[in-house]
């Protein structure tokens, strides 16, 4: 069985221009695992994960996606290996233009020479594992926000991707679709044997779903925590973490306690 | 000093030593105010002296000069993209036809009007003027080759670039606020490659063809106007064929092809540097319509100068 890390990143540095975001990031990512990225406003998670699909290119260090590195890279390279990837976003980025079954198939058909039936029964099984079937023939407008992540997902992993990203997949859901969407995640890695890393915020599908988390901090510009969220939230000796596992908000000066 | 009882610091307060007094605050905002806690987050508000004529003149001049600057460098990476052969397994020809139709042949009623009416007013102008010296006959002269060289090509490609350039910045602006170019990206597609040459390859294919509808009717236009000038179908005619030459032609269509490619590489290029929002996609649709009739008239400038 092959042990090595599926993703593994190497004192990454990232930022823009002069201004770094985040550095000597380093952490692997094992087949089957659900590792969560998190960290709060501005630290640079959504950053990371750009940085991670090639969209943004790092000040130093390197990626390697199935050992292969993905800075060395050359453009046909490059473009290979994002297609090892797959990637929901927050907004679920489907094309305005064509329906849900046009969308998730969209990838088959610049990449592969299926012919057009058994393209569609690959969208349609996905699309069935996904609880999307009904909502095939319509339009992105048409779809309510957990829909469109559903698509996204189903999108995301037509080219038969076992490494998906997700962007704040529970982001602006109801608990009870947060949830569902929870459950598809873990379905789907039982099933397909799926690789996730999750950009959250979101603490209950955090300690529902994530075998590992890692946190950054804008201020020290790092990895500040690692390891299973529970550990982290109970354990840690890190003010910083077990502020951010409990919720709490920072500390106000007594002075304005008084005052409020 | 004089008192407003609004609330609001007046043009008296400005001086160091006024004294603002506040009435009729909601108790909130008095209470608000009157808090020490929220000295600290008073800062100046730094005002910048306005800036002179000519320092905005060169400010903007320094700012356009740098627009075109990008521009060259994107229809470079295009035609970069082009050459590298990959756009061949990427461009998409049934998007490049849809393209085209949207660009093309919807738009073949509003340039066969504009044409037309071209046509008839500036034989109609041309007319008066040549009349006082009995020189009606030839305006057909002038008109034609107005017509085939300057308004045919220059009519279309505004038309076609408040129509098209308007929505192809408008498409990708969108596009990209929705992530979109994103998920491209992360499929290993290059938008220039995959959206942006669709759109350059139907814009320099259609805006000559639109060309020669509109010239066809601009000169129908200025014949039907002859005839109030008592000068015949079959004189007009005539006429028209010892006064323009095929160059006049293939010269209309060459600036036609070089205003499909601004129309396309502006519309496309500020919808791919779209800012965050709905609004920024608007400035983009607005911004690509003035930037390419802007261009269109300064590169039929250059021809004028090039070809006189």
């Amino acid at each position: 069985m092959d042990t090595r890390p599926v993703i593994r990143v190497c004192d990454l540095r990232m930022g823009f221009g002069a201004r770094i975001l985040l550095d000597a990031v380093s952490f692997d990512v094992h087949r089957g695992e659900i590792l969560v990225i998190l960290g709060g406003s501005g630290s640079g998670k959504s950053s990371l994960m750009k940085t991670l699909i090639g969209l943004h290119d790092p000040l130093a260090g390197d990626i390697f996606i199935k050992g292969t590195s993905l800075v060395g890279a050359d453009a046909d390279e490059k473009a290979h290996l994002q297609r090892e990837l797959g990637v929901m976003y927050q907004s679920g980025a489907l094309f305005g233009s064509m329906n849900v079954l046009e969308n998730v198939r969209f990838p088959l058909d610049r990449f592969t020479d299926l012919p057009l039936i058994q393209k569609n029964r690959i969208v349609r099984r996905l699309l069935r594992e996904l609880e999307m079937l009904a909502a095939e023939s319509l339009m992105p407008g048409e779809l309510s926000g957990g829909m469109l992540k559903r698509a996204g997902i189903a999108r995301a992993m037509a080219l038969g991707c076992d490494i998906l990203l997700l962007d704040e997949p529970s982001a602006g859901l109801d608990p009870i679709t947060a949830a569902n969407l929870d459950r598809t995640i873990l379905s789907l890695r039982r099933s397909l044997d799926v690789t996730f890393i999750i950009v959250t915020h979101e603490l209950q599908s955090i300690f529902a779903i994530a075998d590992r988390a890692i946190l950054l901090d804008p201020v020290s510009r790092s990895i500040i925590a690692q390891g299973r969220p529970a550990d982290l939230r109970d354990h840690s000796n890190d003010a910083r973490v077990r502020q951010f596992f409990n919720r709490q908000p920072d500390a106000l000066a007594p002075d304005v306690i008084t005052k409020l | 000093m004089s008192k407003r009882s609004d609330g609001f610091r007046h043009r008296g307060a400005r001086s160091r030593e006024a004294s603002v007094e506040r009435q009729a605050l909601t108790p909130n905002l008095a209470a608000m105010l009157g808090r020490d806690d929220l000295r600290d987050v008073d800062t100046p508000v730094a005002v910048e002296p306005p800036a002179g004529f000519f320092e905005e003149v060169g400010q903007a001049t320094e700012k356009n000069f740098s627009y075109v600057a990008e521009l060259i460098g994107f229809v470079g990476a295009c035609a970069h993209a082009t050459l590298r052969g990959r756009w061949r397994r990427v461009v998409s020809w049934q998007d490049t036809l849809d393209v085209a139709t949207e660009t093309g042949v919807k738009a073949v009623p509003i340039v066969l009007l504009v044409g037309f009416l071209m046509g008839v007013i500036i034989s109609f102008e041309l007319g008066l003027v040549a009349r006082q010296f009995g020189a009606v006959i030839f305006v057909v002269n002038g008109g034609a080759v107005a017509v085939l060289r300057e308004l045919g090509p220059l009519m279309t490609a505004i038309v076609v670039a408040g129509r098209t350039g308007a929505g192809f910045a408008a498409q990708i602006g969108a596009q990209k606020v929705d992530e979109e170019l994103d998920a491209l990206r992360t499929f290993g597609l290059d938008p220039v490659e995959f959206l942006v040459l669709p759109r350059l390859l139907a814009s320099i294919t259609v805006v000559p063809m639109l060309t020669v509808f509109a010239d066809i009717v601009g000169l129908i236009g200025g014949g039907l106007v002859m005839q109030s000038f008592d000068v015949t179908y079959l004189q007009s005619y005539t006429q028209l064929l010892g006064a323009v030459h095929a160059w006049d032609l293939v010269l209309g269509l060459i600036k036609a092809t070089c205003f499909g490619l601004i129309i396309a590489a502006v519309g496309c290029h500020r919808g791919l540097t779209t800012g965050a929002g709905a609004t920024a996609v608007g400035q983009s649709a607005t911004r690509a319509v003035v930037s390419s009739i802007v261009l269109i008239i300064v590169i039929d400038g250059l021809f004028a100068a090039l070809t006189s």
